[in-house]
């Protein structure tokens, strides 16, 4: 005798934990804090205030693909994205900027910020490359994590944000 | 002393080569493994090989395997300098051929302390 497929196997299986479960913001503002040090130098620390973003932003992220999915945001001004990429090029920085050295520059701090809160999530995950452009949707806000801070004044957001959307109420 | 950086991110081949560049290294650089590849294809044989992991075209742990396999190329030292972080993927670098490992971010002590460690610290570093 067959049992008639209710759901109930596939739904207990598809258990997923949102981000919430998994990490704190104390965690992701210790990673990004970290990567600020090492990439822009410790003489402009991130302050920890949340702040307006201006319309013209520029996001940087990776998605981290496991038992979590979903991808590691850095969203700023993008005039703000530019002063960051002069801080990491220091002295080998170019006169004159380019969109490509800004993308390159702000996509790798989201690459070394993504690599480090994969690694604090349970794994075996895997990381794409950087993108940069327009954030992705938050697809389920149960399942996002997001720590604001101020460099030099102006806003940074960080956020941690499930690519699933939510599971159909039962 | 040579120094091969390859990394997707022009910014952190800048921020290693001028690292290594301080350290009194001769440094080219190249965008992905292919890239680094070529390099070596080219008879340009660097002591040291900085690699990232994820770059397009051909990764760095590709990049690990495909030194190895080349017997021309067995006294290259390679070291990975990522953001992969995770145990399992250290060991599966590690194992492919890779001598040391960085990981995202990282200081220029840090770099320097994993190449005394390698012995690959040039004689004016030393000093």
């Amino acid at each position: 005798m067959t049992t008639p497929d209710t759901g109930e196997r596939r739904r207990s299986s598809d258990a997923r934990p949102p981000i919430t479960d998994l990490m704190d913001p104390a965690t992701v503002q210790v990673i990004v804090d970290d990567a600020w040090t090492a990439l822009v130098g410790e003489d402009e620390p991130l302050i920890p205030l949340p702040g307006q973003l201006p319309a013209d932003v520029l996001s940087a992220w990776v998605d981290v693909v496991g038992p979590w999915t979903g991808s590691v945001v850095l969203t700023t001004g993008a005039q703000t994205a530019a002063e960051l990429t002069r801080a990491l090029l220091g002295e080998t920085a170019p006169e004159l900027l380019e969109y490509e050295d800004v993308a390159d520059a702000f996509g790798e701090i989201a690459n070394v910020v993504g690599g480090n809160v994969k690694a604090a999530l349970p794994g075996p995950s895997g990381l794409s490359l950087p993108e940069v452009g327009d954030a992705p949707a938050v697809r389920n806000p149960e399942d996002l994590l997001r720590v604001d801070v101020l460099w030099r004044g102006q806003p940074l957001s960080i956020s941690v944000q499930g690519a699933l959307p939510p599971l159909p109420v039962q | 002393m040579r120094a091969l950086v390859i990394d997707d991110s022009r910014a952190m081949r800048r921020i290693v080569s001028s690292i290594l560049n301080g350290l009194g290294y001769e440094v080219r650089d190249a965008g992905h493994g292919r890239e680094g590849l070529d390099v070596l294809d080219e008879g340009w044989i660097p002591d040291l090989v900085c690699v990232d992991w994820n770059m397009p075209v051909m990764d760095g742990l590709q990049f690990v395997s495909a030194v190895r396999s080349n017997p021309a190329w067995r006294r290259v030292t390679i070291m990975m300098v990522t953001s992969e972080s995770e145990h399992t993927q250290i060991v599966k670098a590690l194992a492919a051929g890779a001598h040391e490992y960085v990981i995202k971010p990282f200081t220029a002590d840090a770099i320097r302390d994993k190449l005394a460690l390698l012995g690959l610290l040039p004689e004016e570093a030393v000093l």
